[in-house]
């Protein structure tokens, strides 16, 4: 940079302040209603959970207890409506504590990033104390622990609720159920996360702040949509095999299936049992010997989670990284003085 | 006190009307040697022109030995100018003469004639201002 | 000599690669201290020009220096306010002020933010989005003169004000000036809204620098000339000649003293931008022969 001046004795050179401006405090000023609107929401869905854990879980558990008690006997009672409400909440509260992330992915894209591109207040902020590098630190930073600290709480609590019905309720979801298996571990905090780092980059990309929340919630959703159709390959499975007359068996998360012939090899599942004449015979001319089913039991759900969370923080940093750098290569903050 | 009021539109260059504005004032005698001028931000504020077009006014004026810069103090008038201060004796006769030239059914452009005539014969060919004479023409045409 | 204010070295900008430059090649220098007006018609590249001063959008090439260091370093002692006044429509009046003193921490002046505002009549509790257009002018440039800046870059920042505030706003830039000895640059397509208050001139046409330099000295390096139909004008440099009937009228940059049987006479800025923005051929002026080039 051969324009740097070479005389520069007359400006104090370090009229810096020390003290760091105080940011956070305006961040939340400026977000004060979707910080309280979002706290509500929080706290009714945790009290949902609750609820849902304790009383509604020990109504229906009872009401199966009695259901089951019955047998066949016409004239018997039992409170069907406590087992409905039970699944109802429950259905409910899984999807908001699914939905969270979304959300997050909507308002840092319309509101943290996008309006304020939008409307040039971030020009604003720029130029008063904090940089552009900081202002997004900011905005980066108070957000995630907020949204760590809501998602942990819920998804810890959907976990309580989940575990209390366990053997007690009978409709009580399967582990890997859909939105059972990822509202009830680290996902919903790690996908909070990618929401707000996608929410911040569309906003600063796209500057526009319906755009930023439309874009955001679309990606999230992409992104998620991946992680779960991916997920079963990225850990090891655990293969069962049994024999002809029964079928393939396991239960949990099946990645895949088949029949294995004398030579050892792997072939697609024909058919399901051999007690049936016509699968019988295609089986013995592909010199099966066994069924086998590759899937993840229950005791792989911690690794799964802790895979799937793992690779939505890396796509989360990923995005955080690049919304730092454009704005770094629109500001032109980057350019250090190279000598 | 001086209360500058600046004529975009007289085609005069705005540092020389403050010189002939403050000029006028020590004529008049409102402003007396000792006297502060009003400090360049607070004429800047009051009339909205550049900073430097008002120093480079009282540097006129101070060129001119009519006002003098005391580092950190501001700047104080010299010496008056003229001999004719608002209370003056001539003051008082010229005063009359208008008084009568009304009273004769004079309107006030014949008296803004009859003396821009009488100061011709006796101050002629009158400068408009010092210096850059370019900058003070009219139109050409 | 201090440091430059400003030194921008063949900067250029545009917005995309197949885009059209909205600003090129452009090199002037504004020494500290000075008012500059940056004048040009709308689209001419005014608010990229600030805008990369400022730190907010960096050059696609050349560089620019901004108080002797790169424009993101320059930040914390800059002010700068939008064409369009942007502020948080949320807060109150009161609160866009405490928010600047907290967010420039050492350097906050509360008085003058406190000044401007008060000029406007504002009441502190009202809310930014049931502000006038002048209301957040006033409140915008209160957030940027608190912030005591040693330079400070305006664009556009008369536009909503009404002729009253405009003339009270200016003062006090004005003063602001006077007193900190506050470099200050300001955008306007009106020329005649700048021309009492600011002493230097950067004309940009067409995303270049078409003029730039004292205000004094370029009136003074040009002249008005009438004279007969078919006259020769050189080896004068002509910026605008125009004839009607037999009469032929000319801005000139005069190479030499003008024949005694033109009439001549001083051209206003005002004549000097149109003449200059009317004819986009019209030869730039050798840059002021400045003295710091050769620094290596």
């Amino acid at each position: 940079m051969s324009a740097t001046p070479t005389i520069a004795p007359t400006v104090p050179a370090a009229a810096l302040p020390d003290q760091a401006p105080r940011q956070l405090r305006w961040l939340v000023r400026l977000h004060r209603t979707p910080l309280l609107t979002g706290t509500a929401l929080v706290l009714l869905t945790a009290a949902a959970l609750l609820w849902l854990g304790g009383p509604l879980t020990d109504a229906s558990a009872e009401a199966w207890q009695r259901y089951n008690a019955c047998g066949f006997s016409p004239d018997c009672s039992y409170d069907q409506d406590a087992i409905v409400r039970y699944k109802d909440v429950y259905n409910y509260t899984t999807y908001a504590v699914l939905a969270v992330p979304f959300l997050v992915a909507a308002w840092a894209g319309g509101s943290l990033t996008g309006r304020e591109m939008e409307s040039g207040t971030a020009r604003l902020a720029w130029t008063q104390g904090a940089s552009p590098v900081r202002w997004l630190a900011s905005r980066l930073a108070l957000p995630a622990v907020l949204i760590l600290a809501a998602t942990g709480l819920l998804a810890w609590l959907h976990r309580l609720a989940w575990t209390a019905a366990e053997g007690r309720v009978d409709t009580t979801k399967a582990w890997n159920d859909f939105g059972t298996f990822h509202a009830n571990g680290t996902v919903p905090m790690a996908l909070a996360l990618a929401g707000l780092a996608a929410g911040v980059l569309a906003g600063l990309l796209l500057r526009r702040a319906m755009a930023a929340l439309t874009v955001a919630a679309v990606a999230l959703g992409a992104l998620w949509a991946a992680v779960h159709t991916t997920l079963p390959h990225l850990w090891p499975t655990v293969t069962e095999t049994s024999g002809l007359r029964h079928g393939p068996s396991g239960q949990g998360i099946v990645v895949g299936q088949g029949v294995v012939n004398a030579d050892g090899d792997r072939l697609d599942l024909p058919c399901h049992t051999s007690t049936l004449p016509g699968c019988k015979s295609t089986l013995s001319d592909l010199h099966a010997v066994s069924f086998y089913r590759d899937l993840h039991p229950a005791a792989h759900y911690w690794p799964l989670q802790l895979v799937a969370s793992g690779v939505v923080l890396v796509v989360a940093a990923l995005l955080a990284y690049a919304a730092f750098r454009l704005l770094r290569h629109r500001t032109g903050t980057a350019r250090r003085n190279a000598g | 006190m001086v209360d500058y009021r600046i004529d975009r539109h007289s085609g005069v260059a705005t540092y020389v009307q403050i010189v002939q504005q403050t000029k006028q004032a020590l004529r008049l005698g409102m402003l007396a040697p000792g006297d502060k001028l009003p400090t360049a931000r607070e004429v800047v504020e009051a009339t909205a022109v550049n900073p430097n077009t008002v120093l480079k006014a009282y540097r006129e004026l101070e060129r001119e030995g009519l006002v003098e810069a005391r580092r950190g103090l501001g700047t104080f008038v010299r010496r008056s100018l003229g001999a004719a201060p608002a209370d003056s004796p001539l003051r008082a006769e010229l005063d009359g003469w208008a008084s009568r030239a009304r009273e004769a059914g004079l309107e006030r452009e014949d008296v803004a004639a009859l003396f821009t005539a009488v100061l011709e014969t006796h101050y002629p060919a009158p400068s408009p201002g010092p210096a850059h004479p370019k900058t003070l023409q009219g139109d050409p045409s | 000599m201090t440091v430059p204010a400003i030194e921008a070295d063949a900067v250029g900008k545009r917005f995309g690669r197949r885009a059209a430059w909205a600003l090129r090649d452009c090199s002037f220098r504004l020494p500290a201290g000075r008012v500059c007006a940056v004048v040009g018609p709308n689209g001419a590249g005014k608010s990229t020009l600030l805008a990369i001063t400022a730190g907010l959008l960096a050059p696609t090439e050349g560089t620019v220096a901004v108080l002797g260091t790169d424009p993101a370093t320059a930040r914390p002692r800059v002010g700068f306010v939008d064409q369009d006044k942007p502020l948080y429509p949320q807060l109150t009046v009161a609160e866009t002020l405490r928010m600047g003193a907290d967010l420039n921490p050492g350097r906050w002046d509360a008085d003058t933010a406190q000044r401007v505002v008060a000029g406007g009549d504002l009441d502190p509790r009202k809310r930014i989005r049931a502000l006038s257009g002048g209301q957040r002018t006033r409140v915008a440039l209160a957030l940027a003169l608190g912030k005591r800046p040693e330079l400070l870059l305006l664009d556009e920042p008369m536009a909503d004000l009404d002729p009253l505030a405009r003339h009270e706003l200016m003062g006090t830039l004005m003063g602001q000036a006077a007193a900190h000895g506050t470099t200050i640059v300001m955008s306007s397509h009106v020329v005649a809204e700048l021309e009492d208050s600011c002493d230097h001139l950067l004309l940009i046409g067409g995303g270049r620098v078409r003029l730039a330099g004292e205000i004094d000295d370029l009136l003074a390096a040009h002249t008005r000339v009438s004279a007969p139909a078919g006259t020769e004008l050189a080896p004068h440099d002509v910026v605008e000649s125009r004839t009607t009937g037999r009469q032929l009228s000319a801005l000139v940059r005069p190479a030499g003293p003008l024949p005694g049987d033109w009439r001549t006479g001083a051209p206003s800025l005002e004549e000097l931008v149109l003449s200059y923005l009317r004819n986009p051929g019209a030869p730039a002026p050798a840059p002021a022969p400045e003295t710091t080039e050769a620094a290596a």
